[in-house]
């Protein structure tokens, strides 16, 4: 989970970790936000995770939203 | 003669249509953070740093006593963590129970240290066994036997209540606020599955824990089939405006993509049982929990590899609150000798069902540990191979040294304590020829208890534990 600041991470609504760290997460489909302070973008993301090892985690990014 | 006959006949027709009280009471209003829970326990002086997880097997008394004898060894090693020296025991975060196992397990969330003075007396050396057969030839119990919504079990249950919890519920277990966080597991009869006595399950069908009787879900957890009978408890699932946590919906669309079988199957166990609709199940009848899992060690292990689980040590790992993960397995099976294959006899009906019985459950505990294995391997693994890209890309000279993200590491120590690790072939032998039963001569307990201990002092793992943690067991010989 990538954004410039270090923030919660929250998985499947459940904070789970911080941001720009590699996370543990069980295959299958998950949704990762960074919790209720909005200034960031996507709100959420949806994505199935699978086959992904400690060398080649799956990087899910979110970025700043304008003014944010 | 025939009067008297008459009255019991009548007495029996009317007991069978005395209305089911069922002992887990409805839950009024469904509050996601409330009732017996293991974020609702205060930490107190136990640390996250240092995780113990304690499994406790199935096996009657003598599974009891072999799980109190580890209760006891850590309650007599002390260790240094965190700059405090501290008992082991007192770092003991999740138990996680089965049938016989349980009764320690139940004990000890109900009473905290006090079990030390008082349940080898309340239970370990009781003849459970014949105090249970003597009030099956009581009157008063053929009334209640009578009626169809009560069996055996339920008559264990009252007796474990009134003899050795002393009415204890879980309204105390909660009043006591403490980790470690208890989990007694029955088997869910119909779909096979572990049935934990804990409010996030009981959520599922609108029923409220804290009403429940330890008595009662120690019996649910050791209702061993055939000799003991399922214990029924009432789902008032669409009672209580329930919602499920959202990892559920997600779990269950992943069925036809089959990403992870387990965790959908997992969330479709979660919405049969509250479902309140076409498919709705209004009691669920809980048997033995050796039967979906003898060694208790299927909840941990979910909790350890996935975050969506209502104890995740996962999540707990993720947030770098855990540098050290202790799991203990405390494993009563036996494995009686037979003299089956010296006859060319067609082996009987009572042989051949009592195999069918306990070899599946057998070969899925070692599956079981293989699992827990299989895990604590891939953790250290991904730990080895980040090193090892590092030591390798850095052999380049400085400007190639690799920076490498890697998730929060963790040691990890999988302790088993089972007669199989005893040395000697004819003690091996003598401890795997005892009998499953609630009522062991006081000898064979004081065997076990000195040989829990030996076992776990033994242990690789545990030892290594020791050297991590500048620990000591005190034993007769040597005090700490």
């Amino acid at each position: 989970m990538t954004f410039p600041t270090r923030r919660f991470v929250y998985i499947d609504g459940e904070q789970n970790g911080y941001t720009n760290e590699v996370l543990r997460v069980d295959a299958g489909t998950h949704v990762f936000d960074l919790g209720n302070v909005r200034n960031y973008q996507p709100a959420s993301r949806k994505v199935m995770v699978k086959d992904t090892t400690v060398l080649e985690p799956l990087e899910i990014a979110f970025t700043k939203k304008d003014g944010g | 003669m025939s009067a008297r006959v008459a009255v019991l006949a009548c007495a029996l027709l009317l007991s069978a249509c005395a209305s089911f009280d069922p002992g887990n009471p409805p839950l009024a209003t469904y509050v996601p953070d409330a009732g017996y829970g293991f974020e609702r326990l205060e930490r107190g002086d136990n640390s996250d740093g240092l995780f113990v997880i304690l499994t406790f097997s199935g096996g009657g008394t003598r599974a009891a006593a072999l799980s109190y004898s580890v209760l006891e060894a850590l309650r007599d090693t002390t260790i240094e963590w965190e700059g405090r020296r501290e008992r082991l025991l007192d770092e003991v975060d999740v138990i996680s129970s089965i049938s016989g196992g349980s009764f320690p397990a139940a004990y000890y969330a109900l009473y905290g240290r006090k079990m030390f003075d008082e349940f080898p007396d309340k239970f370990l050396y009781r003849p459970i066994q014949s105090d249970l057969i003597k009030r099956l030839f009581l009157p008063s119990t053929w009334w209640k036997l009578a009626a169809p919504g009560f069996g055996r079990s339920d008559l264990a249950a009252e007796f474990y209540d009134r003899e050795v919890f002393g009415g204890g519920t879980y309204a105390d277990v909660i009043a006591r606020g403490r980790r470690p966080f208890v989990i007694l597991n029955a088997t869910d009869m119909t779909t096979g599955s572990p049935f934990p006595f804990i409010q996030d399950q009981f959520d599922l069908m609108c029923s409220d824990l804290a009403g429940v009787s330890l008595g009662r879900a120690a019996a649910a957890s050791s209702a061993f089939p055939v000799g003991l009978t399922p214990l029924t408890f009432q789902n008032y699932a669409g009672t209580c405006q329930y919602r499920q946590p959202p990892w559920v919906e997600l779990a269950a669309e992943d069925r036809e993509s089959r990403v992870n079988p387990r965790r959908t199957a997992r969330a479709e166990n979660r919405l049969a049982l509250a479902d309140h609709g076409t498919a709705r199940r209004p009691y669920i009848h809980l048997t033995d929990g050796g039967v979906a899992d003898n060694i208790g060690l299927r909840g941990p292990l979910t909790a350890i590899t996935s975050p969506n689980h209502a104890w995740s040590v996962l999540r707990m790992m993720n947030n770098g609150k855990i540098n050290k993960l202790v799991v203990i397995v405390v494993n009563a099976a036996t494995n009686p000798a037979t003299d089956r294959d010296q006859t060319s006899r067609v082996p009987g009906l009572v042989d051949t069902l009592k195999a069918a019985a306990t070899v599946p459950l057998d070969n899925y505990s070692f599956d079981t540990l293989e699992l827990l294995s299989a895990s604590v391997n891939e953790f250290n693994e991904d730990a080895r191979l980040v090193e090892g890209c590092k030591k390798l890309a850095a052999r380049n000279g400085t400007q190639c040294a690799l920076d490498i993200p890697a998730p929060h590491h963790i040691e990890l120590f999988p302790v088993q304590v089972a007669f199989e690790y005893l040395g000697s072939a004819e003690e091996r032998a003598w401890f795997k020829n005892l009998p499953t039963t609630f009522q062991l001569p006081r000898e064979t307990i004081d065997t076990l208890r000195a040989a829990g201990r030996r076992l776990l002092s033994e242990d690789p793992e545990f030892k290594n534990l020791l050297k991590a943690v500048n620990g000591c067991l005190a034993d007769s010989e040597h005090s700490c």
